[in-house]
């Protein structure tokens, strides 16, 4: 009896969270994002939090690319990276301010991704997700050559780049030392929010507008989207490009803020792996479902899979390379049995529920309707 | 210097041939996009890196002469990867199969975990000893023995497939299923049975290389992060000679060894990156001038 009441409840508020229109959804957890550092002051959660919007922003252009327009990039810490690089490179060796160079490496990461489109995105095929795969790991090596060496620093990496909140600001203002700091923190923390929801906002109009239908069209059916006189490179290129152009952004206000740029943390397999990982976590194709897919990820990685650890039967030596290979296989366990993620999961049963709903009003209505009827005979 | 490329060029373009051919043969007859071929490149070596001394404690004592037991050890690698890579295929790639994104997804994921349980079980690296010593002067190139025998043994193990392919049943059915698979269903090819024996064919290939590759060129060392540089050398020799064709895939398993060793003879102190880069620059030439490659028409066996 307890389990029927608690299902027939939990369907009634399923079906209330359905009819919140998700804006207010998106809202809610925006403004719910506002207060968490004045309702929980813990620097730990608050760089965590942090953490996770980058995640989020960057899967999300990568989402646009491979889950609406449908070309595969397995590379995209290219992007990331160049964008971290440009970035770097600018403004350790000229001395560039944060708002001139972030700008300036955007515009070297669309180009790199325009270069490469224009030979990989003319045919159908794999091609763009080896070349983007490969790139990466070539210019790492490319960065360690004797005549780049002093400018990119090899495996150790561009450093230190200007912070693009100084805490001499702060100073100026009549902040002492340490409460500098701490504001320092807070700013970049509430930075970073609005950084990730403007992009994930302009993303998501992006890839439901006119032009975000054009993209599925191509990666529903290319053939007919052609013969409805779409052309196709180019709106593939142009997917491309905003992809990048975020992507680009996003690494480079990164490399700000972690103020080294190393090929680890940019450039490695295991950047490139995270976007995917995330978006499948979340929903492919949704692009609000990487902010659900970098929660999942960072609680399992944080929280489960580090208490695991603990346990002495557990504790290896290389727990690192086990961290990966478990996340390597949710993947593939992900992409087979729940190619469309947890988010897109949850509104499906959301939707299947208010369906059920429906039907069950439906079906009362026909029941009163009919008991009328008898009593009217 | 001329005879160096050339001889050198050679032997790297007959491993190349080898390599490639699997993937060629995955993409060909399942329209498989095998990323983690690699990846089953740099466990064969593992593997065999491992049999070698197990076997030597098992059968040295019954009097087996040490010469033998590389070769074994090589078959029995070859093998088990090629049962693994079957096995790997049935539970991840073919609930997928179609859908293209997924694949790529799937395979890199594959690859990934092998190279983490390679890296959990052997460690940074493995000696992958050659089987013979000694070596020989062709030409006024001194060229070891082992460079000899892979280089022999892939063109060999070529042709054999080849013929394979061409000549039995099972080549005839494969190539009836790359040139139209429901037809090929429809007159009685077992299609999944067939993807998995082509899947451990190709893995069982790309095990040989990787063996023949270590011992005989990277200086008998097998390392973890080994199989991304394999993976686009054979991408790009399979590009550029045409998916699926196997003309193609020799050819440009030369052209790609014998650019590798001229760009490294010219540009001879920053050989190590720009040589590394070639394949995919190739790659993205071919895509420019010609992107259905040298001999490709279709995307179809020949």
């Amino acid at each position: 009896m307890i389990t029927a009441y608690l299902k027939r409840a939990y369907s009634s508020f399923a079906a209330h969270v359905f009819d919140v229109p998700p804006r207010l959804l998106a809202f809610l957890l925006f403004v719910l994002h506002l207060v968490l550092p004045v309702a929980k002051p813990d620097p730990f959660i608050q760089l965590t939090v942090f953490d996770i919007f980058f995640l989020a922003a960057f899967a999300a252009s990568w989402d646009l690319l491979v889950g609406r327009s449908g070309q595969i990039s397995l590379g995209h810490a290219l992007f990331f990276g160049i964008g971290g690089y440009t970035t770097g490179i600018l403004s350790v060796n000229l001395g560039l301010a944060p708002w001139i160079t972030i700008p300036l490496a955007v515009l070297v990461g669309v180009s790199a991704s325009l270069l490469i489109g224009l030979p990989c995105s003319r045919v159908k095929g794999p091609y763009l997700a080896l070349v983007t795969m490969a790139l990466p790991l070539i210019l790492v090596q490319l960065f360690k050559l004797d005549l780049l060496l002093p400018i990119t620093g090899g495996e150790a990496g561009v450093g230190i780049l200007l912070p693009i909140i100084p805490s001499a600001f702060f100073r100026m203002l009549g902040f002492g030392s340490r409460d500098a700091i701490r504001a320092v923190a807070l700013a970049t923390y509430y930075f970073a929010l609005f950084l990730v929801f403007a992009a994930s906002v302009i993303l998501y109009k992006i890839a439901n507008s006119k032009t975000g239908m054009v993209f599925v069209s191509i990666l529903d059916d290319e053939l007919a989207s052609k013969a409805c006189g779409i052309n196709v490179t180019r709106y593939k290129l142009m997917a491309l490009a905003i992809s990048s152009l975020f992507a680009a952004l996003i690494g480079a206000i990164r490399g700000h803020f972690a103020t080294i740029v190393s090929p680890g943390r940019f450039l490695d397999l295991t950047v490139s792996f995270a976007p995917v990982m995330v978006a499948f976590l979340g929903g492919i194709g949704t692009i609000y479902g990487p902010l659900i897919g970098a929660y999942i990820y960072y609680t399992l990685d944080r929280f489960v899979l580090q208490k695991m650890t603990q346990i002495p039967f557990l504790a290896f030596t290389d727990w690192e390379h086990v961290r990966f290979l478990i996340f390597a296989v949710i993947v593939i366990v992900l992409v087979i049995k729940w190619p469309r993620g947890i988010a897109r999961f949850v509104t499906d049963k959301l939707h299947d529920l208010e369906e059920a709903r429906d039907l069950d009003e439906r079906g009362k209505w026909i029941w009163k309707t009919y008991k009328k009827r008898k009593k009217k005979e | 210097m001329i005879e160096n490329i050339l001889i050198n060029g050679a032997i790297l373009g007959g491993l190349y041939a080898l390599l490639a051919f699997g993937f060629t043969l995955i993409y060909g007859v399942s329209g498989v996009v095998n990323l983690a071929h690699g990846a089953f490149f740099m466990i064969g070596a593992f593997i065999f890196s491992a049999l070698g001394p197990f076997l030597l404690s098992i059968l040295g004592p019954l009097g087996v002469t040490s010469t033998v037991i590389p070769l074994l050890a090589l078959i029995l690698a070859a093998i088990f990867v090629g049962i693994a890579g079957s096995i790997v295929y049935r539970l991840t790639i073919h609930p997928i199969l179609g859908d293209e994104v997924a694949i790529m997804v799937v395979t890199i994921s594959v690859a990934l975990i092998i190279q983490q349980l390679v890296l959990i079980g052997f460690g940074f690296s493995a000696p992958v000893t050659p089987f013979v010593s000694g070596s020989i002067k062709i030409i006024g190139v001194s060229v070891t023995y082992m460079k000899i025998l892979a280089f022999v043994l892939s063109l060999g193990l070529f042709v054999g497939l080849w013929a394979f392919i061409n000549y039995s049943k099972i080549g005839a059915a494969m190539r009836a299923v790359s040139q139209d698979h429901e037809v090929a269903m429809l007159m009685g090819v077992n299609t999944e049975t067939l993807y998995m024996l082509t899947m451990a064919i190709s893995t069982a290939f790309a095990t040989l290389a990787g063996v023949f590759f270590t011992s005989a060129l990277l200086a008998g060392q097998a390392v973890p992060h080994m199989w991304l540089e394999p993976l686009w050398a054979s991408f790009a020799i399979v590009v550029l000679g045409g998916l699926g064709s196997i003309k193609g895939t020799l050819v440009g398993a030369f052209i790609i060894a014998y650019v590798e060793h001229l760009v490294a003879a010219v540009f001879v102190s920053q050989g190590g990156v720009i040589v590394r880069a070639i394949p995919i620059a190739t790659m993205v030439l071919i895509l420019l001038v010609r992107p259905k490659g040298l001999f490709g028409k279709r995307i179809e066996m020949e």
